[in-house]
């Protein structure tokens, strides 16, 4: 069995079942500077003493942890973290980002604290020539007052 | 303002650096050595260290949120990658009104992002906004 065949297998034995993740406490500093390093101009986003400062749509749904951080032990030798990808902890696999569908149903604050709840929704074989999977992940974003983003995320994995 | 179908959005521009997508990288807490790591890079195939998908997304949604106006707002944004695009490349983002709801005021933009000289198709989207 290949190596993405054994994640496939892996993958497919989590399918519907959810994890949950604390990214932390938002930081309007940090925000900022998401969206300098995106290339916005607008005070709004980038300057956390502006009357009008709100945080950028994107920047919570983009990150992979919280300002914590993460242990040496939650790496991949790729860089990734070992539980971003589900079934490809340890196997030699090249992953890859295929897109996003972001759905926006609050406006992120600073000071919120965000939870997301992630589940493996689907695992597709694609490609004939050179096969690799297509995994679907759905993440719900929310902080205390409610949901502020879904998420449907997929993954190439090689 | 009145939106019809095809009507095309503006085009938004930005070239991430180097330097942009280790700042980027940071922010997010994305490690993934293909995003700065040259020689790790072309190990996986690529020709040199790729932009974040979430950066894409960033551009799709600039483009989205310029259209809708100051006081407008994005409802959902989307993008599929389509091919990499690699540091100091050009990207694009421009496209057309593909629906408009008068009912709900919700605006559907069809979005295309290029990059290399403008001859690669590196995401395709969609966004829903709100308009001023």
């Amino acid at each position: 069995m290949s190596a993405w065949e054994v994640a496939e297998e892996r993958a497919r034995a989590v399918i519907d079942r959810p994890d949950h993740r604390d990214l932390g406490v938002v930081r309007a500093e940090d925000a900022a500077e998401f969206a300098r390093a995106a290339g916005e101009t607008s005070p709004r986003l980038t300057d956390p003493g502006h009357p009008g400062f709100t945080v950028h749509p994107l920047y919570v749904v983009s990150l992979l942890r919280g300002a914590g951080g993460a242990g040496p032990c939650e790496f991949r030798p790729d860089g990734m973290y070992r539980d971003e990808v589900p079934g490809t902890d340890g196997l030699d696999v090249r992953l890859m980002a295929g897109g996003q569908e972001v759905r926006f149903t609050g406006e992120v604050r600073a000071g919120d604290r965000i939870a997301v709840r992630r589940v493996l929704t689907d695992v597709e074989r694609k490609g004939s020539g050179a096969p690799f999977l297509l995994l679907t992940v759905e993440k719900t974003y929310s902080a205390e007052r409610g949901t502020l983003a879904r998420v449907r995320e997929r993954f190439i994995v090689r | 303002m009145r939106v019809h179908t095809g009507q095309p959005v503006p085009p938004v521009e930005f070239t991430p650096d180097a330097v942009t997508l280790l700042r980027f990288g940071a922010v997010t807490r994305n490690a993934h050595r293909i995003h700065y790591d040259t020689g790790f890079a072309r190990s996986e195939g690529l020709e040199g260290p790729v932009v974040m998908a979430q950066l894409h997304g960033c551009l799709m949604h600039r483009a989205a949120m310029a259209f809708a106006g100051p006081g407008g707002r994005v409802l959902e944004v989307e993008w599929q990658n389509r091919a990499p695009a690699l540091a100091g490349e050009r990207l694009v983002v421009s496209g057309t009104v593909g629906a408009v709801d008068p009912a709900t005021g919700r605006v559907t933009l069809d979005l295309v992002e290029h990059g290399g000289r403008g001859d690669v198709v590196c995401c395709r989207g969609r966004a829903v906004v709100l308009m001023e």
